[in-house]
């Protein structure tokens, strides 16, 4: 160990070494305030969202997520600009169809980014460093599904704001269409917000259950497209109430009658929903059981990985 | 030289352990442990499956002990672990880096992790890469680093809040003697020059006589031995004396003489506690008539304390999630 004193007098990057070797340029302990937990899930929060995008990470990492992000907005996209050139009173379609319209995407989009958020700490071992900080295995939880959550926001709420504002240039007056319609906010807001919990939750409880990234995003999407399936075929072709149960397997229709409940609107004729004959208000109640279940099994994967 | 600061948990005792056990089924990677740790740089020794990783983990609360419990800096490791964990580091043995982001970026969201503001973990970042050698590389993609430059990215989080206390498991793993080198004079800084304590586990022996001024000695989940190392090193010195001749015989005129002497082929092992008795040995040996070959003092006490491999107790490591959350 040697010392050089005169090398510690000098500033910072004066001594700039080679790469390989350590001078000592004298060390400063922090006697700064430390924030604790919440400064640390909020930390994370933000850092599993950026991830999530790919900022700070190559490019390639950037695409799928903006790609799926820009087709989820085409819709409305198209109606802000029609509402903008035109100025016609064309509504193409209304609020309360839109997650129909690309309920795909929400599927293909949760599977693109939920083995990113909950996924790549496992594969990097990442999760180690975690647990070993100022936050508890719960905390780590909460952080990464909120993540997520805001994630989802970005292709349930954002598109149905400016669809709101489309219609809204489209209308003879901004101001008394605000009027009007401001009651469209309530639920549009709360069906962004159950719909994305609901989605969000049954992605990360698959992702979180393996490291591998491929797996992940096979089993989000084979999840959403099975439950579809096996609901519909469960719903419209026997007739009996136990097998019209099954419509609550399937997220999309639960997206479906919760949207349908909230805009207070006949669901769609070809839908699974008139068949099924249930309450719609039972689909926005188990939606929120199917996201606490999900979150559940979350903690329950996080209390028992190996770090 | 630890600079004072306020309020940091009690600073006298580094860890304690009560009875703290970690069994896996029936095989015992501790069994109830009592130890004391005193700030310094101790050394954590033993062969794989001694019981160290197990040890620090528990410490750290990412396993849970089956039973027993344990305080680091006076705060219980089971109740106050969030506040006690943004005052100590860790550096695992195994992998844990975001390798698509670059060193910059990822010590300084490990910084946040441990509750600092924004500011001060930027500060701090670039900092600390700095003290590790890794200013200039800071911005790069890790992807792209060696093995030690990852290492000492590794020791970076570890210490980028300013931690009072750092757990390192196996730090020169996979690193070449110039890596091991350069990692070796890093921790003994950290923990002399920076005033943080350091527990460094290592099955190299040699390491923890460059670096440590304490240890403690794990076997199959027990406590073997615990102390300074400067006494424990003197008080077990051994010289080796090679003789042409009857070995045998010089060693019983030695033991004779009241020294703790063995024969060993044309060898003898001479106990000492640091002050050889060189003139008693020599004179001893003329009126012998022996011929004397060499003389020298043996380093490798520390060995002495593992049982042969033969012997050594491995424990299986936790293979499934599911061993780890009953």
């Amino acid at each position: 160990m040697t010392e050089t004193p005169s090398l510690q007098q000098q500033p910072p990057g004066l001594t700039e070494s080679p790469a390989g070797s350590i001078y000592d340029l004298g060390y400063q302990r922090y006697e700064g305030v430390r924030l604790g937990r919440r400064h640390a899930i909020w930390a994370l929060y933000r850092a599993s969202l950026r991830a999530a995008f790919g900022f700070g990470r190559r490019t390639a990492a950037k695409i799928a997520p903006f790609a799926l992000v820009v087709v989820a907005l085409g819709p409305a996209l198209l109606q802000l600009i029609i509402a903008a050139f035109t100025g016609d009173e064309m509504k193409l379609f209304n609020h309360e169809d839109y997650y129909e319209l690309i309920s795909l995407v929400l599927a293909i989009y949760v599977a693109a980014i939920a083995p990113d958020i909950v996924g790549r700490d496992q594969n990097n071992r990442t999760l180690t460093l975690y647990f070993t900080r100022a936050i508890s295995r719960a905390d780590y939880v909460l952080a990464k599904f909120l993540a997520l959550v805001s994630a989802m926001l970005l292709i349930t709420l954002v598109p149905q704001l400016v669809l709101f504002s489309a219609n809204g240039l489209v209308a003879s007056s901004f101001a008394d269409y605000l009027r009007d319609e401001a009651d469209l906010l309530l639920p549009i807001v709360g069906t962004a917000l159950l719909g994305s919990a609901l989605i969000a939750s049954i992605g990360a409880a698959i992702a979180a259950q393996t490291p591998q990234r491929a797996f992940a995003t096979v089993g989000i999407i084979a999840t959403f497209l099975l439950t579809s399936v096996i609901a519909g075929a469960l719903v419209s072709s026997i007739d009996s109430v136990y097998a019209r149960l099954a419509i609550y397997l399937s997220p999309a229709a639960l997206v479906e009658g919760l949207t349908s409940w909230m805009f207070v609107v006949e669901p769609n004729e070809g839908s699974l929903i008139p068949t099924a004959n249930f309450e719609l208000y039972t689909y926005a109640l188990a939606a929120m059981v199917v996201t606490v279940a999900c979150y559940l099994l979350l903690l329950r994967r996080y209390k028992a990985v190996q770090a | 030289m630890k600079h004072p600061t306020a309020t940091r948990g009690d600073r006298t005792t580094l860890v304690q352990t009560s009875r703290l056990a970690k069994h896996y089924g029936s095989s015992k990677a501790l069994e109830n442990l009592d130890l004391t740790i005193e700030p310094g740089i101790i050394g954590l020794a033993g062969a794989n499956g001694a019981g160290k990783s197990t040890l620090i983990k528990i410490l750290l609360g990412i396993i849970k002990p089956t039973s027993g419990n344990a305080k680091m800096m006076g705060l219980d490791i089971d109740t106050r672990g969030t506040d006690l964990r943004q005052q100590v580091g860790y550096m695992p043995e195994h992998d844990c880096l975001a390798l698509d982001m670059t060193a910059t970026e990822f010590v300084g969201h490990m910084a946040e992790m441990s509750g600092l503001p924004g500011n001060a973990a930027r500060e701090r970042t670039a900092e600390i890469l700095r003290h590790v050698g890794l200013f200039e590389a800071r911005y790069r993609q890790m992807a792209g680093y060696s093995t030690g430059m990852r290492q000492r990215v590794k020791l970076a989080q570890a210490l980028v809040h300013d931690p009072d206390f750092v757990l390192l498991d196996e730090p020169t793993n996979g690193l070449d003697p110039e890596g091991r080198d350069e990692m070796l004079d890093l921790i003994k800084r950290t923990g002399t020059k920076f005033g943080i304590s350091v527990l460094m586990a290592t099955h190299l022996l040699g390491e923890i006589e460059r670096v440590c001024d304490h240890l403690v000695i794990l076997d199959a989940g027990n406590l073997v031995h615990q102390g300074s190392l400067a006494g424990f090193t003197s008080s077990t010195e051994t010289l080796e004396v090679e003789v042409e001749g009857d070995a045998a015989l010089l060693a019983t005129k030695l033991t004779a003489l009241g020294l703790e002497a063995t024969a060993d082929r044309s060898h003898v092992l001479i106990a000492t506690d640091g002050h050889a008795p060189y003139a008693t040995i020599r004179d001893t040996i003329v009126d012998l008539d022996l011929r004397l070959v060499r003389m020298k003092q043996r380093r490798h006490m520390l060995e002495e304390l593992f049982r042969s491999p033969a012997q050594e107790v491995s424990i299986p490591e936790p293979v499934s999630s599911e061993q780890v959350s009953d």
